[in-house]
Parts: structure tokens; sequence; C-alpha cells
């Protein structure tokens, strides 16, 4: 009995020295796998698109090349990273499509992130069909003619309706519903994964299928399958309010970067560095396109693109 | 005639059952005729009625808000949940430095010795092999963090695992708690344990470790609580005869006799915690997982390849050793056992300082061999020619879509037209026929709960899917374990490939499925038969290799060719662990619906990646929580009452 | 006779289901028979009513075939299997009153056990196995060990010390399981049919090895088997038992001489009966003109001893008990004996109270 009280006791107290006897709070825990050799660590969320990678990948290069960091990536899709990011498990996202719900939470009421300014790429969601189609039907591109071809659209999975393919569920999409106001014949089948999606437009685009996908750019698979936008009705400022009226066209979005708010403060260098990194759309796609059709390491990409673009990179670092 | 004489017992059994089985159907017909008329008077509607399902989304969407806003200011978190989420952050971060501290020779060395005292030298030649390939592949420091992962999570488990286990294992009361709980946890697919913990740690590495902590530590706990129960009761008896307290007979005899369990144990719980820690990259674990996850965003299949090599490696190596050391218990030690070790230590000691001064401690980047290159032509080369336009039996592309047309949709569109009540009367009757009837109202209200929680509709579409794959698996499974059961040189052949499979994370060979059977609910189909396959080949082979012998020989005495052997006699005796194979089929298909869902499977598992991605607990849960009523209502419906003591194993 | 019991054994009771106190305590049900007894209350008495006392230094059988309570009444004497009624006592001392610490001493010291399934820890050498009572005693480490290592050599599986149970034969295994039992030197040694896994030429050699110790050491022996050969071979005495009560209790004299009733004549039928009745119970009073003549025999040999005397010398043989004559042996007596014919004073074993 006494042993057993000893034992309890000693637990007890070890647990309480080892946790420092109060309280602990884990929105302030950095990853264990962080600094783990000593130096200054920045950690960045990459998402799951080649472009996210590509900004991760550039700026992993130049903090660890130019400014002695050691980083750390994390794969988070955006909403969980926001939430990493306002915990402070990762100190930036290099690339955020607009979250208003998010940007209220934790930039303006709890100011646990801070903006880190505009990446530079403007992003645009879209419906896409690939060129050679376009040239075929060219009125396909006018959202009014897509039931006309609902047919061409076909597939097992749509059953007698026309296949809209929609990926990630990350992303934001309001497709079902457009296909619903717009009194589309059309069936929306999520891929479920980017991965899954770039794969079945290759192949499609291999054999000159036709294909009606949601997309975005910027993206590197435009250079691989060239593609033409469909015009959906023109977005004007609200239309998208209430996601199930949507019947209007994606907006045009200026991509931007958050900071967690006490990297953004304490960051030294790299905050800085962070804040400053701006580039182009062109810019971006080059090294998407060398990650992922070259099949290049995003490291092996970044190297390539920072040697041939100093001008460029010196200003993110004065 | 000849399985008359060989098996007796069997003759008797369908006849008995199907006697209980009119009769149970009887009963259910009589309630059906009574509550059927009332239910559809009520409600009538062909689909699950509205009327009876709650929302669940405004809540929990409540729940998670509260959490995000307190989750730094309330003392639950900051005196409980933090300390939890320190602990763990600490534990691994130590065990991380010092894996890199001692360096990729020093941790070679000391995986290869240890194999070497508890395996003998070929597997710690095998563990070398398994380290340094990691290394060649590029995948050192992503190794040694999913290792770090894995050493905490196990350590966390088997501790946790054997406390409950010891508590099941003493006090009957607790058995009778703990046991319907674990069984149940055994079940349930990886993926449901993701989203709870995240909700609640956030994303990061202590949600990794505590997800891959709650799916390890039953498998310890069953097994620990199995072990004590079946120790040797004349062994028991005799301790007691010698005068030993109860603490002396739990630690000198209970559980050195339950060692055996122990160890099987730890060798599940290690396998779980692999295969978890993987899974977890999607919450952010990083390691090997978060490797293979962001190779599938550039689609490259080549670099998931090499992350999951390493995954592979790992999980054949530490079963093969947890494995050898559990078949050498009982062996007589080897003299001089204390100088092995010694010599071990020694060894290890040398190579590690040996590493560190020669200033090795990364893995050298010149010797990284690139084999995502190769990889990717290989894939490409095979989905060009098999995706379409081969002559006469056509294409991959065309097999999905016979196969989603003529299998899928009539499946879905089929169970979707059942009226509610009608599918709810086939599951009650199902699981009554073959269990009892508590199996049975577990499996009713498993499957009435989907329809409370609100996805009636895709919850049916993801069990058309789940039945599909299972129905092709077993027909597969089935042929090729009978073949593996006949020719020890095709079992042999086998043995790694299925290893390989059962082990592969499944985010590698997402692009391969889609790339030959495109986007949509059969390359889900797919990958869902690829996992499933290795396990029920091994159970048919298993099962079939243990017929007793006494009574093919007496088939065979008898004149009975090989064809009716297996017919009349191996697949009769065999039957429980074909049934068996069907059960693990079912709980293994669903347990991938969430992979599904990224390949455009759609339904359940889609709802859960949604869920996932975008924070919006409210769905991710719900759509959680179905599958793990499928996951009951399934394993209930396929579960003979008798096979419930040999889950363990 | 002039040594006090070491176990003392009064109406003693086990009855195993629900509610089990009632029975022994109910006239009514304690008449019923065993299937009566079943369908009324749901209860098995395993043992019923049973009374003996073991004496020091004798070997005491208890025999009956299975099912008939015996393995549960030898666990009752330790409290492996804790008795619903009765008393027990071992050198006067109420084992049913015992606390847990008191048993523990009991079971540690006084009392120990040889079981038919061995009972070894297979993850132990045999030294360890051995070792292990004294273990429990808290006894160091290098103490116990000595010890061990003389009761191995004493039971003979010299040079087998670090084998595993698992590597030993069946005979050996319960050399092991005798050793453990030994090393704690306890008062009495309790066997639940030791040998009965055993292959027949083994179990003799362990029967001769129980004879040997108990010759050596004089220890006081309990021993449980269904084999009645061996419980002729080894018991002093022997309670035969059915249904869990005693039938008979006596000497295996008297069990074959003379069967209490026909359970007991058609359990020793089988018997050779020369074999286990002494002359004492065959001879006849001696006239005096037999005096002097004929060979000698002990009254305690047995009575193919003396047929083969008698035949040797061709004439009766006088029985002599220190110097004096107390009988004679002709063939006619013996031959009435091997026979059956001869009837033998009925010793009064009803009474299992009574010494003989």
């Amino acid at each position: 009995m006494r042993v057993r009280k000893t034992a309890v006791i000693a637990a007890a107290s070890s647990l309480a020295l080892l946790t420092g006897c109060g309280a602990a709070d884990m929105t302030k825990q950095a990853s264990p796998f962080a600094g783990a050799q000593g130096s200054k660590t920045v950690t960045l969320s990459v998402q799951s698109w080649v472009g996210a990678q590509s900004n991760v990948a550039v700026a992993q290069y130049l903090l660890e090349h130019e400014l002695g960091y050691r980083v750390d990536t994390v794969q988070v899709d955006e909403v969980p990273a926001w939430d990493a990011l306002s915990q402070g498990r990762v100190d930036a996202l290099l690339e955020d499509w607009g979250h208003p719900e998010q940007e209220q939470r934790y930039v303006k009421d709890k100011k646990t992130i801070a903006p880190g300014g505009e990446l530079g790429v403007t992003g645009h969601i879209g419906w896409f069909v690939p060129t050679y189609l376009a040239k075929k039907h060219p009125d396909i591109t006018n959202w009014k003619n897509l039931n006309k071809y609902a047919d061409l659209f076909r597939t097992p999975e749509s059953g007698n309706k026309g296949q809209l393919m929609d990926g990630s569920p990350s992303y934001v999409t309001n497709d079902k519903a457009l296909v619903k106001n717009l009194k589309l014949d059309y069936q929306v089948v999520f891929a479920g994964s980017e991965a899954a999606q770039i794969t079945q437009m290759r192949q499609f685009a291999k054999e000159k299928k036709p294909f009606l996908t949601y997309w975005y750019s910027p993206q590197w698979l435009f250079k691989k399958v060239p593609m033409t936008e469909v015009k959906l009705p023109p977005y004007k400022e609200g239309c998208d309010a209430d996601p199930e009226k949507v019947a209007c066209a994606y907006p045009h979005t200026p991509l931007q970067k958050y900071l967690n708010a006490d990297f953004a403060k304490k960051g030294g260098k790299a905050a800085a560095f962070l804040k400053k990194f701006k580039w182009t759309t062109e810019d971006q796609n080059e090294v998407s396109l060398m990650i992922a059709d070259k099949k290049m390491t995003p490291q092996d990409a970044a190297k390539k693109w920072v040697d041939s673009h100093k001008s460029t990179w010196k200003k993110w670092l004065s | 005639m000849a399985t008359i004489t060989a098996s007796p017992p069997r003759v008797g059994l369908p006849a008995f059952l199907k006697h209980r089985a009119v009769h149970k159907l009887l009963l259910l017909a009589v309630a059906a005729a009574i509550l059927v008329p009332l239910a559809n008077a009520r409600w009538a509607s062909g689909s699950w009625p509205s009327a009876l399902t709650l929302d669940f989304s405004q809540p929990l969407a409540k729940a998670s808000d509260w959490i995000i806003d307190n989750r730094d200011s309330h003392p639950l978190f900051l005196y409980f949940f933090g300390h939890v989420s320190n602990i763990v952050v600490i534990a691994v971060r130590a065990v991380y430095l010092t894996l890199l501290a001692v360096g990729w020779a020093g941790v070679t060395a000391i995986g290869a010795l240890v194999a070497w005292r508890v395996a003998g030298v070929k597997l710690a030649l095998g563990t070398a092999v398994a380290f340094l390939a990691c290394g060649l592949l590029g995948m050192w420091v992503p190794t040694m963090q999913t290792l770090a992962l894995m050493v905490v999570a196990v350590i966390a488990s088997v501790a946790v695992g054997a406390v409950l286990g010891l508590a099941a294992g003493l006090s009957d009361r607790m058995d009778r708690v703990l046991r319907p709980v674990l069984d149940t946890m055994q079940v349930l697919p990886a993926f449901a344990y993701l989203l709870p913990v995240v909700l609640v740690f956030g994303i990061g590495v202590p949600a990794a470790v505590l997800a891959t902590v709650i799916y390890a530590a039953p498998p310890m706990a069953r097994l620990t609580s199995l072990g004590l129960r079946g120790a040797d009761q004349g062994v028991l008896e005799a301790v007691e005869s010698l005068g030993s307290t109860a603490r002396q007979r739990l630690l000198t005899a209970r559980i050195p006799l339950a060692r055996k369990e122990l160890l099987l144990g730890l060798n599940q719980t290690i396998m779980m915690a692999l295969s978890m820690a993987v899974i977890a990259a999607v919450i952010g674990a990083g390691g090997l997982g978060d490797r293979v996850y962001q190779a599938l965003a550039s689609v490259d299949v080549g670099a998931a390849l090499a992350a999951g090599i390493p995954i592979v490696l790992l999980a054949v190596v530490l079963d093969r050793v947890t494995g050898a050391a559990g078949e050498k218990l009982g062996a007589e030690p080897e003299p001089h056992s204390g100088r092995g070790w010694l010599y071990a230590l020694a060894g290890v000691v040398v190579v590690a300082v040996a590493g560190r001064l020669a200033g090795r401690l990364d893995w050298p980047d010149a010797w990284i061999v690139n084999i995502a290159e190769p990889v990717n032509r290989a894939v490409d080369w095979m989905t060009a020619h098999l995706y379409s336009g081969v002559p006469v039996i056509g294409g991959t592309a065309d097999w999905a879509g016979h196969f989603t047309t003529w299998v899928l949709d009539p499946m879905r569109d089929g169970l979707q037209a059942l009226p509610w009540w009608g599918l709810l009367l086939i599951v009650a009757a199902l699981a009554w026929v073959i269990g009892t009837w508590r199996t049975a109202l577990t499996a009713v209200l498993a499957m009435a709960a989907i329809g409370v929680l609100g996805v009636w509709k895709p919850s049916l579409d993801t069990l058309s899917q789940v039945l599909a794959a299972v129905a092709v698996t077993l027909v597969v499974g089935f042929a090729v374990g009978i073949a593996a059961a006949r020719s020890d040189r095709l079992e042999r052949a086998l043995r790694p490939v299925l290893d390989v499979f059962q082990t592969m994370p499944q985010f590698v060979y997402l692009i391969p499925v889609v790339a030959l059977f495109g986007v949509g609910r059969a390359p889900a189909v797919a990958a869902a038969i690829v996992y499933a396959l290795p396990a029920v080949v091994r159970i048919t082979t298993q099962g079939l290799r243990q017929v007793d012998p006494a009574a093919l020989e007496a088939a065979g005495s008898l004149g009975a060719t090989s064809w009716q052997q297996l017919r009349q006699v191996q697949l009769p005796l065999a039957r429980p662990a074909l049934l068996l194979a069907v059960n693990q089929g079912l709980v293994l298909v669903l347990a991938v619906v969430v992979i599904g869902g990224l390949v455009g499977g759609g339904a359940l598992g889609y709802d859960v990646v949604f869920g996932l991605a975008q924070g919006d607990l409210a769905t991710g849960l719900v759509a959680g929580g179905a599958i793990v009523c499928l996951g009951l209502m399934l394993d209930r419906v396929t579960q003979p009452t008798e096979r419930r003591a040999k889950k363990g194993a | 006779m002039d040594t006090a019991p070491v176990f003392s054994v009064e109406n003693l009771w086990k009855v195993f289901g629900p509610k089990a106190d009632r029975v022994p305590a109910d006239p009514e049900l304690t008449a019923l028979d065993p299937a009566e007894l079943r369908s009324r209350t749901g209860c098995t008495a395993a043992v019923r009513d049973v009374s003996f006392d073991v004496r020091k230094g004798e070997v005491f059988v208890v025999m009956g075939l299975s099912g008939s309570g015996k393995s549960t009444l030898v666990r009752c004497l330790t409290r492996l299997i804790e008795p619903t009624a009765g008393t027990i006592a071992i050198d006067g001392e109420d084992v049913r009153a015992m606390d847990r610490s008191r048993l523990r001493e009991l079971r540690r010291h006084r009392a120990a056990m040889v079981f038919q399934h061995f009972g070894l820890l297979p993850h132990r050498s045999v030294l360890d196995n051995v070792a292990y009572g004294l273990e429990i005693q808290g006894m160091g480490k290098a103490e116990r060990r000595e010890r061990a290592a003389e009761v191995v050599a004493k039971v003979g599986l010299e040079g087998m010390e670090h084998r595993r149970p698992g590597q030993l034969s069946g005979g050996q295994q319960q050399r092991v399981g005798l050793a453990r039992a030994l090393a704690a030197d306890p008062e009495v040694l309790l066997f639940d049919e030791p040998f009965s896994a055993l292959d027949p030429l083994i179990r003799r050699d362990m029967q001769e090895e129980v004879i040997r110790l108990h010759h050596e050491e004089g220890r006081t022996m309990v021993f449980i088997t269904h084999d009645l050969q061996e419980a002729l071979k080894l018991g002093d005495r022997i309670a035969l038992m059915r249904d869990g009560r005693v039938v008979q209790l006596g000497t295996p004299e008297e069990i074959v001489g003379a069967p209490a009733d026909d359970y007991v004549r058609e359990f020793v039928r089988d018997v050779p009966r020369e074999q286990v009745l002494t002359v004492r119970t065959a001879m006849r009073r001696p006239s005096a003109d037999q005096d002097g003549s004929g060979p000698a025999v002990r009254p305690d040999a047995t009575v193919s001893e003396a047929i083969e005397a008698v035949a040797r010398a061709g004439a009766p043989a006088r029985v002599v008990d220190k110097g004096r004559c107390v009988g004679v042996v002709d063939s006619d007596t013996l031959l009435g004996v091997v026979a059956g014919t001869e009837q033998l004073a009925p010793p009064g074993t009803r009474q299992p109270k009574e010494a003989v």
C-alpha cells in the first residue's frame, strides 16, 4: 500500500515537473521537428497545389541559402492552415485564395494572424474546356450553349448528364449551385483531389476527348493542356454572397500572404523577407512547371529559378 | 460419401442452423408485418424520412467554434489538453533529436544489432538493408520523423493498452464494459479517429500521435486481456498453492504466461501505428506520410513511391523482428546472452562515434538514388498502353465504364430505391440469421443511426461501392487463396507481394489507379480491392492449410480427386476462416472509403475529406460517424457469434 | 495411533452452485442423491459429509473415479477451493478460520502440492521453477538457488537445471513439480493425480520415487489417484470415494479383503488378492502340534510370499511375530484367499474415525 502511494506521488510530481507545474497553452507549441539542429527555423505551410509548392520552394531556398535559416514545411489545406497559423504551428501561409470568415476570426478578432501582403499573383477560378474542343465548337465557350453539348461530356460517372469535373474538396467552389441555378443539364463529379483531377485531364487530353472542368489559374497544367475558359454570367461584387443562389462567375482574387502574428513581430529577417516576397504569375508558373511536369524536386526547381532571376529576389532581401 | 466419413459434425450444423434460421425469420416477419404498416403510414417515403433525422451540423459547428475560441484560454485546455499536447511534443522531439544525434550509421547499427539479438542474423541484415534503403531513397530525415512519432505513439499505445488490458483481464466487470468497445474500435477505419482529435488539438504532431494511440492501443488491450484470461489455470493454481500473494501471482505468473499474446499485441500495435502515422499526414504528422502526400500534389508517382518504400520496409522489418521474438520465446536462452548484448552495445557505440567523428550524421546527398524518374516513366508507359484501345478486351477505362454502368449504378440505385424500413429489415434478417438477436439489434441500430444523422443517401452510395468492392475482392481473393494453399511455391512467391500491398500507403497508388480507371467510383473500388485483397488471400490460404490433415487423408483414401477434396472437405472445413475473410474484407474495404473519396468515389469518403480540408467538422464528423455505423453494421452482419474469441489473432 | 493427526477433516462439504450454503445445513437436501439435488437446487455436491484423519508419516490415498470429488477434496485441505461446511484442522489448527496471511503461511511452509498437469512456469528454467516457492517466501536469490539445486539433485534431475519445462519429458516435468513441492520442506505433500498423465513405465518409476522419498524422509503424504493399483501400492490407508462420499476407508488389505459394499467389491474384483492381503488376515490360530516346524513368515508378509514359502517347504508356514508364533497358514487357507472364498473378519471400516 505504501509503495503504491509513493509511486503515485512520484508519478504526479514528475509529471508536474515535466510540464512546469502550470498552464500549458498548446497554441504556443511548435512542431517537434522544428529547429532540430539548433539553427533558426521557419515553418512554412504548403497547400496541396503545385503553385503553392513553388512559392514555398523558392522562399525555402532563399531562406536557407541566403539568410541561413532552416526551413520545415508542413502540408496542410488552407482552412486548417489558418488554424495552424493562429496556433503558431506554422509561421507563414504564402498563398491564400480568400477566406473572409477566417480572416475575421483570426486577423480581426483574435489578432493571432497578421496579413503578410500580396503574393503578386492574381488567382482566378473558372470552367474550362480543352482548346482543341473550343476550336472545334467555338460557341462552346459560352455557358448558354453548354446544354447543347451536354452529350459530349457524358461519362459513366455522370450518367445521362454531362460531366462537370470538380477537384479537391479544399477548393472554393460554387459549382453545384451554379449548375442548378443556371439550369444546366450537368452533373458535378468531384475528383476528390487535385492529383486525381489532373491525371484524368491529362488522360482525356491524350486522347483528345472532350471534357469540362473546374480549374484555376495560375496553374502549370495550362502549359501542358491548353484550355479555354467558358464564360459564365459576369461577376459583380456581392453576387456570390449567398452560396445557394450564386449564378455568376468567380472573381479575380489577388492572392494574399499571412503570417503568424508573433512571427511577424519577432521573426526578424525571415519575417521581413516573407512580407516582401512578391512575384508574378509567370514566375510562379515557371517553377511549377519544373516541379510538376519535369518532375524536378522543388529544391532543384527553386535553385534553377533563383539562379536566373537574381534581380527579382534581390529586392526581397533588402 | 467422403464428406460424411471425414466430418460428421459438419453435417449436423447447417440443418440445425437452417432450422433456427427459419424460426428467426418467421419471428422477424411477424414483427415486420406489425411495424412496417405503422412506420409506412407515418413516414411514407422511400428514403429515410426527414422527420426522423437530427441536424448535428449546428451544434457541431458551434462546438468547433467554441474550441477554437477557447483553446488558448479555457482551463480545460490550459491545464489538461495543453499538458498532454506538451508532453507529446517534448517526447517526440526528444526521440527525434536522439535519432538525429546518433546519426544514420548509428541508427542503422542499433536497428541491426537489436534485430540480431532478438531475431537472428538474417533479419539483422534485412534491418540494416532497410535502413540503408531509406537513406538511399533520400528519405532519411522523414524516416526519422516518422520513426520518432512511431516510437512515442507505440510506447503510449502499449502503456494505455496494457493498463486497459490488465483491467479487463483481471476484472470481469471491466471486461464486460471494455470488450464491446474494443471489439468495435477494431473495425473502425483509421480516418474516423482523425476528426475528433483535430477538433481538440488542431492540426499537428500532437493530434497525429493521439489519433495513432487511439487507433493502435485497442489491439494491445484486447490481447493483454486475452492473454491474462487465457493463462493456464493449472499453473495459476499451482502458483497459488505455493502461497503466493495476488501481486506475486500477477507479476511472476499471469503476465509472463501471457507474454506470447503481449508480444503479438506489440506487433499489431506497431503495425497499426505505422499505418496510422502515414494516414495522419493529412493532419500534419510530417515524416514519410507527408512526403507521399506532397508528391501527390504534383502528380508524381515516383516521388510518392520513394517515400512509400521506406514505410513498407519499416513495416516488414518491424513485423518480422517482433514476430521472430515471439517465436523465440520458450526456447532455452543462449548461454552468455548478456555478453552478446554487451558486444552489440559496444558495436553500436563504435559505429555511432565513428559516424559522428566523420561528420556524417546526415545522410550524404551524393548517395541518394533517384528512383522517381524511371518509376514515372514505367507508370506512364503502363497507363498509356492499358488505358484504352487494347484490342479485343478493351482498355481499363472501358472496363471501369462498364463496371460503373452495369454494376455500381444498378446497385446504388437499387439500394436507394428500397424503402428505408425494407433495408432495416434486410439488415436485421441477415444479422439475426448469422448471429444472435443482440447482433441483429446492434446492426439495425447502426443502420438507423445513419438515417438519423441525415446521410442516408450518400451512405447507400458508399455501401454500394463497398459491396461491389468486397464481391470482387472475395472472388479474386478466394481464387488466389485456394491456388496458394495448393502450391507452396506460389505461396512463397506471393508473400512479399502481399506484404507490400498490405503496408504500402494507399496514397501511393491513387494516381496509377486514376490513370487506369479515370475519375469516379470505379477507381475508388479498385483502390479498395488492392488494399483488402492481401488479407483475404492470407486468411483463405491459412484457413485451407489448417484443415485437419486426417480429414483430407480420409477423403484421399476413399479415392476423392483433389478437386473433390477441395470442394467437399477443405472448403467446408475452412468455413470459419472463409467467413472471417468475408468479415475482414468488408472491414478493410470500408477502411479505404475515405481514400476512395480522393479519387472521385464521392459520398461519405468525399465528405470526410471535405471536412478535413475545409475544417468543416460538422460535415466531416457526420460522414465519419456514418462510416463508423456502416462498419458496425457490416461487421455484425458478417460476424458469426462463435468467432468472437478468436479475433485477436 | 499414538501421534496426533496432521490433517483432521470432519463433516466436510463442498457444494457448487447457487446458494450453496443451504445444502449441507438442510437435512432434507443432504438426503437427496446427486441427480435430485441438481434438479431441485441447481447445485452439485462435490464433497459430501467427508470425515477422516491423516496421521503423521503415513501415505493417505484418496481414490475414486473421475467426478467422485477427490480432487475437490484435496483442494479443500489448503482452501484452494473454499469448503462449504465442516471443519479442517492441521495440527489442531482450524484451517477454515485462518486469515489470508496465515493461510499463505500454511501453503508456503506446511502443505505443498503436486499437480496432475505439473503447473510449471514455462518461461523459467528448471532451477527457477523449483526455487519459485522459496522466491515467493522472499528468500534471496543465491540461497534459494542453492536449496533448489539440492532438491533438483534429490529428484534425479542433475544437469537439467537450465532447461525449460517445454524441453523436458512428462516424467521429468513431474519430477520438477515434485522438487518444487519439496523445496519448501513442507510438513505434508499433497498429490493430485500426479502420474495419471504419464506413460505406464514412467508412472512406475515415479511411484518408486515417491516410495523412496517416503522411506527416506517419512513425510506425510496425501495422494489422490483414480488408479487402484497405484493406491494399493502407495497407500498406508485408502479412502475410497464415490459421488462425493467416502464409501470405505481402510488399509489396502481391508479394502481388498473386506469390501464394505458391492461398489467397492466390484471395484477391487480384479485385484490379485494374494499380493495385497497379508498373512495376518489369512492365518488361523496355531495348533499346539505345529510349533517349531515349517517355514516362518512375518505377519505382514503378503499371501503370495506365504504361498511361495509354503510351496517350497511343502508344509504349512508359521506366522512369527517377535519370535512368537501367532498363527499358521497352510495351502488350503492360502488358496481360499486367492479364490476369494475365505471369509475374512470384517474390519470396522464404516466408521472411518476409528483407528484400525
